[in-house]
């Protein structure tokens, strides 16, 4: 009898086991694909991680140089009463620049991939292209817009967007969607110029993209992280 | 006895483990130490019954419990960036070998036993013929 207990309790025991080990089994070759891929990424996610430390400290040090050039700035601009409306100009010229933050009101404009939809003639036509950003900001800047930004990056003066596969390269920094613009300038007077009909927006709207405009009371502006470089041009006297 | 039905258990598992859902991936490393310790009980299990000390709540417990702790330890291990499943793998799988050696002893035994009786009677067998 106890015997035939301890029989039976093997038994279940090595079901269970058995069940364990086959289903070990299988998940294990069910992924065995997938099991070098994650390999893979776990190696670039860890270089990733590296360039992202990298990165980050090589802008702490940006900014407490940046400080350090404002503190200058602003002991030469004081010592001298002269230099006064120096300051004044550098602000401004700062400014015009994209190298301060700015704050305003303006509106900001989401623009999504919208659902992919078999009614559409062309495929891509409800993604969002670099062309898109493009004639966005331009219809912005002749609404007079003074500041723009995508996703965090200013617009300046030596800004280029393009096309890198399916991401878009703003400033050279990648963006990807959802992309956020925003634009200071009179809220209403962008608000009318990008929604009016036969506009650049309608057009997107009109493709299946997913636009989304609001109009602001208070936007902040990040300022431009690069530096203008001026290799060949130099003053004409 | 014992052994029939652990091979019907064995069978009967399979069958069924062929036919149930996989797991996760992420949880397989779980179910790898977890199987590693169920089998190191079960074979404590077949060597206590060799000795004749088997006890059913100690198997029962080690089952589940040795399962349970490994699955702590290598969640744990996780955690901390350690591998400790390793030293769990070590410890079962250097028990595993020590009972094996246990149940091959006892039945080594038990057959040069049953080899001498044998070759024993044939020799008394012979011994009366020759008188």
């Amino acid at each position: 009898m106890k015997e035939k207990n301890i029989a039976i309790m093997l038994g279940v025991m090595c079901f269970l086991l058995t069940v364990g080990i086959c289903v070990q089994v299988r998940t294990v070759t069910s992924n065995a694909s997938k099991m070098g891929r994650t390999y893979a990424e776990n190696e670039l996610r860890d270089s990733v991680l590296k360039w992202k430390e990298k990165y980050d400290l090589a802008y702490q040090k940006l900014e407490t140089k940046e400080v350090k050039l404002e503190k200058l700035r602003e002991t030469v601009s004081t010592s001298s009463e002269s230099s006064e409306t120096a300051k004044a100009d550098l602000e401004k010229n700062n400014m015009a620049l994209g190298y301060s933050e700015v704050i305003g009101p303006g509106i900001t404009i989401i623009l999504k991939d919208g659902e992919l939809n078999s009614n559409k003639l062309d495929v891509s036509s409800y993604l969002v292209h670099y062309s898109d950003l493009v004639e966005v900001i331009n219809a912005l800047k002749n609404a007079g817009a003074e500041a723009i930004s995508v996703n965090g990056q200013r617009i300046v003066n030596t800004t280029a967007i393009s096309c890198a596969g399916n991401i878009i390269r703003v400033n050279n920094e990648k963006v990807g969607v959802p992309f956020v613009i925003n634009a200071i300038g009179s809220k209403e007077k962008l608000y009318g110029a990008l929604t009016m009909l036969g506009g650049y927006i309608d057009k997107l709207k009109d493709d299946g993209v997913d636009v989304d405009i609001t109009q602001q009371n208070s936007i902040t502006i990040p300022k431009y992280d690069g530096v203008y470089k001026y290799e060949y041009a130099t003053k004409a006297e | 006895m014992i052994y029939i039905s652990i091979i019907i258990g064995c069978i009967l598992g399979a069958i069924i483990g062929m036919h149930t859902p996989v797991i996760s991936y992420t949880y397989s490393s779980y179910l790898a130490i977890a199987i590693i310790a169920a089998l190191d009980t079960v074979f404590g299990g077949i060597t206590s019954v060799l000795k004749k000390n088997f006890d059913l709540k100690i198997f029962l417990s080690g089952f589940f419990g040795n399962a349970i702790l490994s699955i702590a330890l290598t969640y744990l291990g996780e955690r901390l960036n350690v591998d400790i499943y390793l030293a769990a793998v070590v410890v079962f799988v250097g028990r595993m070998f020590t009972n094996l050696a246990i149940i091959r002893r006892y039945y080594v035994d038990k057959w040069t036993n049953k080899f001498e009786q044998m070759t024993f009677k044939v020799k008394e067998t012979n011994s009366e013929d020759k008188k």
